[in-house]
């Protein structure tokens, strides 16, 4: 397991690690959509057809999982950033790990659950938000009794596993991929010596193909998901 | 304010404060985004979606205006055309009628012209039966007078030609 840096600030302990990439990938997001939508136009040009498949398709997962509509609008934005976020971050790890010495520099955020659990906290406080929005908060508290009484108990153990399901599938499947990476990498290729580091290599691509296609799906699946728990608060059951 | 790196910290430990800045962070994306990239662009969507919703009625509309026309058209070219037969018929139908009169008129103008022509060549006749029967008459009491050498009156004469030629045509 490779060392984490991390740093005290205001006393609390932050790993550089995922605030490095976390950054860059904002950075980058940012700068691939203004790039993306640098000339917004009627007659849609190359680029705009482009962020425009993107947010169709962001906006195609919100309108398959909420009804409602005033709902819509909001989430659109939020599904259309937490997908290129998510998806970003997914595939850093795969073509760049930098270490200094002994000390992880750059990889994956989304390989950290600190970071899932924190996108899928967003999802869980946003559902909230839209349910008490929707219902006021008696309306949205008697929701949890519903349909009968009894379903009170698995209706608020429910909130708690949608969180962790979240989170951790995400986590658990970005974090796989790339220890599976790096023992490819570091273990099998060097074993034993020139025949294994040829096995090794072609693997090696395989592999990251395959992290590439499991990077996107997670970030799809995410996204939807979060789109079907808040579906879920703001539908009149 | 501390700040200071923990070089060699434990690996596998999670790291929470680090969730502010990931929240900060998604935060600042999310307005940014919203600013230079989404707004503008499902801003545009929406109005092509207008556009096209808007060009859609028109095109109906201009449709259906065309389609009007068109059986204007098509009543007013069916209309015309009948006019047209009516014409010719009408046109037909007083060329027979002329034509019919022309020739019942031309026929009574002929059967008038033949009785005339008839009338006059039986008065022709009449006459020159008549003057060839004076003329007898002058003839043979000249002749009479001339082979008798004797003075008939000449109303004498014309009842003995008479009678005369009353026994010829008998």
């Amino acid at each position: 397991m490779e060392k984490p840096i991390v740093f005290k600030l205001f006393g609390l302990p932050f790993d550089l690690v995922g605030i490095l990439g976390s950054t860059l990938i904002a950075l980058a997001v940012f700068l691939l959509c203004k790039w993306l939508a640098a000339k917004v136009e009627l007659r849609p040009n190359k680029r705009q057809n482009v962020i425009e498949y993107l947010l169709e398709f962001t906006d195609n997962i919100v309108n398959t999982n909420v009804a409602d509509k005033d709902a819509r609008k909001h989430l659109s934005l939020y599904a259309f950033v937490l997908f290129l976020f998510i998806l970003f971050m997914n595939q850093l790890g795969l073509f760049l790990e930098l270490k200094v010495g002994d000390n992880m520099l750059l990889k994956s955020p989304t390989a950290d659950p600190v970071t899932t659990m924190t996108f899928a906290m967003m999802t869980l406080l946003l559902s909230f938000t839209f349910g008490v929005q929707k219902f006021g908060t008696r309306g949205y508290l008697q929701n949890y009794a519903r349909p009968v009484a009894l379903l009170l108990p698995i209706n608020l153990i429910e909130e708690l596993t949608n969180f962790l399901t979240l989170s951790l599938r995400l986590y658990g499947n970005i974090f796989a991929g790339e220890v599976l990476l790096t023992l490819i990498g570091n273990q099998l290729a060097p074993s034993l010596g020139i025949p294994t580091l040829i096995i090794a290599a072609p693997l090696a691509i395989v592999w990251q193909g395959f992290s590439v296609f499991i990077g996107s799906i997670q970030a799809y699946v995410f996204v939807t998901l979060s789109m079907v728990y808040i579906g879920k608060k703001v539908a009149k059951e | 304010m501390t700040f200071q790196l923990l070089f060699a910290a434990e690996a596998g430990k999670l790291y929470i404060a680090n969730a502010i800045w990931y929240l900060l962070c998604f935060a600042i994306l999310l307005i940014a985004v919203k600013h230079y990239a989404w707004g503008p662009v499902s801003e545009m969507l929406a109005k092509r979606q207008q556009r096209i919703v808007e060009d859609l009625d028109t095109a109906a509309e201009n449709r259906k205006k065309a389609e009007m026309l068109a059986n204007e058209r098509e009543a007013a070219l069916k209309r015309s055309r009948q006019d047209a037969m009516k014409v010719l018929s009408d046109a037909n139908v007083t060329a027979q009628r002329t034509s019919e009169t022309i020739v019942s008129e031309a026929n009574n103008q002929a059967s008038t012209i033949r009785q005339q022509a008839k009338a006059d060549a039986s008065q022709a006749k009449a006459d020159a039966l008549s003057s060839a029967r004076d003329e007898v008459a002058d003839i043979s009491v000249a002749i009479a007078e001339k082979v008798i050498a004797k003075n008939l009156s000449a109303d004498d004469q014309k009842a003995l030609v008479d009678q005369f030629i009353k026994g010829l045509s008998d």
